[in-house]
């Protein structure tokens, strides 16, 4: 892949002066200047700043265009022409190869604006005697946009372009620029330079869980740091959810109550009795109120490959569904919006917090609160893994839904107590000890999964039946899908002996028993 | 990648013109597209300024002793690049006999662009020979410029027979008329009744036009020096008929 070098400039230097220099000193063309906008995009979680990409939306007079790079520095970008600001879908995206990867990094994502850079850019050509270009290079500056047109210079800079078979050219104009002109290529985190200044920083948010302890830590300090950090995680996702930019502002929240409930009820004896309740209470009110809206997501988001499970022919029948889930959504969002700006949350956010960052007790009731953390996650989390072994080893063909549904959500707990103190552990043992769990995770939430949305398309009906919006052609389309879940479900529910086997196997059990049973070695942790 | 051939047994029909004109078209919307001239006149090569010249010959790329990758010139249009045309090519019948499977030939060296290209335009010389039967192997479309006179009717319909003596039922064919001139009588009564060939005519049609002649001077696609004029609003007409058949699930 051809890279395009940049040669950057001192900010003080004048552009007229280096546009004489390159004249003077190389055998270049010069065009008429250019001016263009560059828009940066990316998901809310940094997916493509991850993924090592960068995408811009340049808005010219002529033709603008959507361009992907890898790491802003390769020649051929993937790139569609694109007349208007992005849509905030990839998939809304003129059908292409960059469409498609888009829509790969980004999944459900919406594509947010970042910042946007004013250029000024004047292009030098080396043409042959066939008036062929063979190199082009550009003499740029940049400016943050906005504060009409006197935003910080955040760069000068040349950059020379190569074009594919003409290496030999681009090689010596190289040698020419870093002999001649004494300058030296260097890699541009234009991004970065452009986001400092603002409360973003690439990379500065991601739905995991990733918090240091210490493993002498007092355990209520520890556990403080953690719920603290999940309070951050729901007010970082509370705009995006009111504005509705996307579904997964939502589903970050919620799991960011989950885990704080789990927190809570895992770890009752390092909090005070009164304190645990009463919050206990009000993150379950949070995780039930958020509920009908993310449910009503969840069917959305699914609903083409709910669809595609039915005969072609019943398909077209399903839409009115989408219908009924749209308008509900919009309702049940409205109620969320209104809770999440209501009184109850506020105070709820405001005590949590005054609670998380007060002094911490010199003598505390609860009896594992000044406990190592290390002690007390180590015994919790076997507890819990011994839990999950029991429940699934009663679990037989003939046992009853509510069982599994049981065991599912032990394997959640045991779960985010391993994500919470993750870096206690070796990172490659704990990591793949997660896999492990995530494999049986994955059967059961996808039979829980199926069982409620067959058990859904009986209530939607009944919904529709009132709201007078149901044919018989979509009831008999929606009855038809019920049953094909409840298909699904059997066959995913058989696949469960053999799940719940591999993860109980006597190594796996070796391996959860060295890192997580109280009386292991020290030698198996860090 | 799809591999649009522009292609007639007959010369002078202005398929050249419509590679170049359409490759920058598709270019200018961002697909990365590649031009082979495989023209031994080398017209669509001299358009984009590009020496006709390949290293080696057509021996040597056909052997596969010079990657596809190390002949391709990028054009001045950003997107767009160029297999030039080599005077070797005159002879490509006589390189391409010596496979085994000689018609197959031109469709396995194209196979590694598919990852880089989401088209390739076929610039191909006229006549019909081993070369053309490659041609017919290796594109999914095959856009056949015609001139609405009668001998021209004649070669297209012999190039119908022949696809269809051969069983080419992956081509997609599609003609359209070219150099059309309305002060013609003959031109005009084709136009407003065209005659029943294959999957019939594209609606749109290329005028004959002085500015599409202006291209040997300019050296450069109608679009640059003549965005307005007749004949460029015609060839984004074409661009513009020819997308749906370009399904983007197979682009």
């Amino acid at each position: 892949m051809a890279t395009l070098l940049t040669y950057p400039l001192p900010k003080q230097d004048s552009l007229p002066r280096w546009r004489q220099t390159l004249l003077d000193r190389l055998p270049l063309h010069a065009d008429a200047a250019d001016r263009y906008r560059l828009h940066f995009y990316d998901s809310f979680d940094w997916r493509l700043f991850m993924a090592g990409k960068l995408l811009e939306w340049r808005e010219h007079n002529g033709v603008s265009e959507l361009c992907l790079h890898d790491s802003g520095n390769d020649v051929t970008a993937l790139t569609t022409r694109l007349d208007r600001p992005p849509p905030r879908f990839a998939a809304d995206l003129p059908a292409g190869r960059l469409q498609r990867q888009l829509d790969k990094l980004l999944g459900v994502r919406a594509l947010l604006p970042l910042t946007c850079v004013d250029v000024r850019s004047q292009c030098f050509r080396l043409i042959d005697e066939e008036g062929k270009t063979r190199v082009r290079l550009f003499l740029e500056q940049l400016r943050l946009a906005g504060s009409g047109g006197h935003g910080r210079i955040l760069a000068k800079r040349l950059r020379l372009a190569p074009l594919h078979g003409y290496g030999n050219d681009a090689k010596r104009l190289t040698q020419h620029i870093e002999q001649n002109l004494a300058l030296l290529p260097q890699a541009q985190n234009l991004l970065a330079e452009a986001l400092s200044g603002t409360s973003k920083t690439p990379g500065d948010y991601s739905s995991g869980i990733d918090i240091p302890l210490q493993p002498e830590q007092r355990a209520d300090a520890a556990m403080r740091r953690i719920l603290l950090v999940l309070l951050q995680t729901m007010e970082t996702n509370e705009a995006g959810i009111i504005d509705d930019l996307d579904t997964e502002f939502l589903h970050d929240f919620r799991v960011a109550v989950r885990r704080s409930r789990a927190a809570l009820g895992q770890m009752k004896k390092v909090f005070p009795v009164r304190t645990l309740q009463r919050f206990r209470d009000e993150f379950a009110w949070l995780g039930s109120m958020t509920g009908p809206s993310r449910d009503l997501d969840v069917y959305l988001l699914e609903f083409s490959a709910l669809q595609a499970l039915l005969p072609a022919d019943l398909r077209g029948d399903l839409e009115p569904l989408r219908d009924h889930l749209a308008r509900h959504r919009q309702q049940e969002h409205a109620v969320l919006c209104r809770e999440l700006q209501g009184a109850r949350y506020r105070k709820l956010k405001q005590q949590w917090r005054r609670y998380l960052t007060s002094k911490l007790p010199q003598r505390p009731a609860a009896a594992d609160a000044r406990k190592p953390i290390a002690d007390v996650a180590h015994h919790r989390t076997w507890r819990m893994y011994r839990r999950v072994l029991k429940e699934g080893n009663a679990i037989t063909p003939e046992s009853p839904a509510e069982e599994v549904h049981e065991l599912r959500k032990s394997c959640k707990k045991l779960r985010y107590l391993m994500e919470f103190f993750k870096r206690l552990y070796p990172a490659r043992e704990i990591s793949a000890l997660i896999k492990i769990l995530k494999k049986l995770q994955d059967n059961l939430g996808e039979f829980q999964d199926l069982q409620v949305q067959s058990q859904a398309m009986k209530q939607f009906s009944v919904e529709m039946d009132r709201e007078g919006r149901l044919s018989p052609q979509t009831a008999l389309a929606m009855e038809t899908l019920s049953d094909t879940l409840q298909d699904h479900m059997q066959r995913v529910r058989s696949e469960f002996a053999n799940r719940f086997e591999a993860f109980g196997k006597k190594a796996n059990r070796q391996r959860f028993e060295r890192l997580f049973h109280p009386d292991a070695g020290a030698e198996n942790r860090p | 990648m799809k591999v649009i051939a522009c292609y007639n047994i007959k010369g002078g029909v202005g398929k050249t013109a419509t590679a170049v004109n359409l490759s920058c078209l598709a270019a200018r919307e961002g697909h990365p597209t590649l031009v082979w001239d495989l023209d031994p006149q080398g017209a669509a090569s001299f358009y984009f300024r590009v020496k006709p010249k390949v290293k080696g010959g057509s021996g040597s790329l056909f052997r596969r002793k010079r990657e596809l990758d190390d002949v391709i010139k990028a054009t001045d249009y950003d997107h767009l690049d160029l297999i030039p045309a080599d005077f070797s090519y005159r002879n490509l019948d006589l390189t391409l006999e010596q496979f085994s499977k000689s018609t197959k030939r031109l469709r396995k060296l194209i196979k590694p662009l598919r990852s880089d290209y989401d088209y390739l335009f076929l610039d191909c010389a006229p006549g019909i020979s081993l070369v053309s039967e490659n041609v017919l192997l290796a594109a999914d479309i095959l856009l056949v410029p015609t001139i609405p006179t009668t001998l021209s009717l004649r070669t297209l319909y012999q190039l119908l027979q022949f696809c269809e003596d051969r069983g080419y039922t992956h081509l997609e064919i599609l003609p359209f008329f070219s150099m059309v001139d309305r002060r013609k009588n003959l031109h005009r009564l084709m136009i407003d009744d065209p005659p029943k060939a294959g999957r019939g005519f594209l609606s749109s049609t290329i005028p004959y036009a002085s500015e599409v002649e202006l291209m040997g001077t300019k050296r450069t696609a109608l679009e640059s020096y003549a965005h307005s004029s007749r004949a460029a609003e015609a060839y984004r007409a074409l661009w513009e008929e020819l997308k749906p058949h370009l399904a983007p699930s197979q682009v």
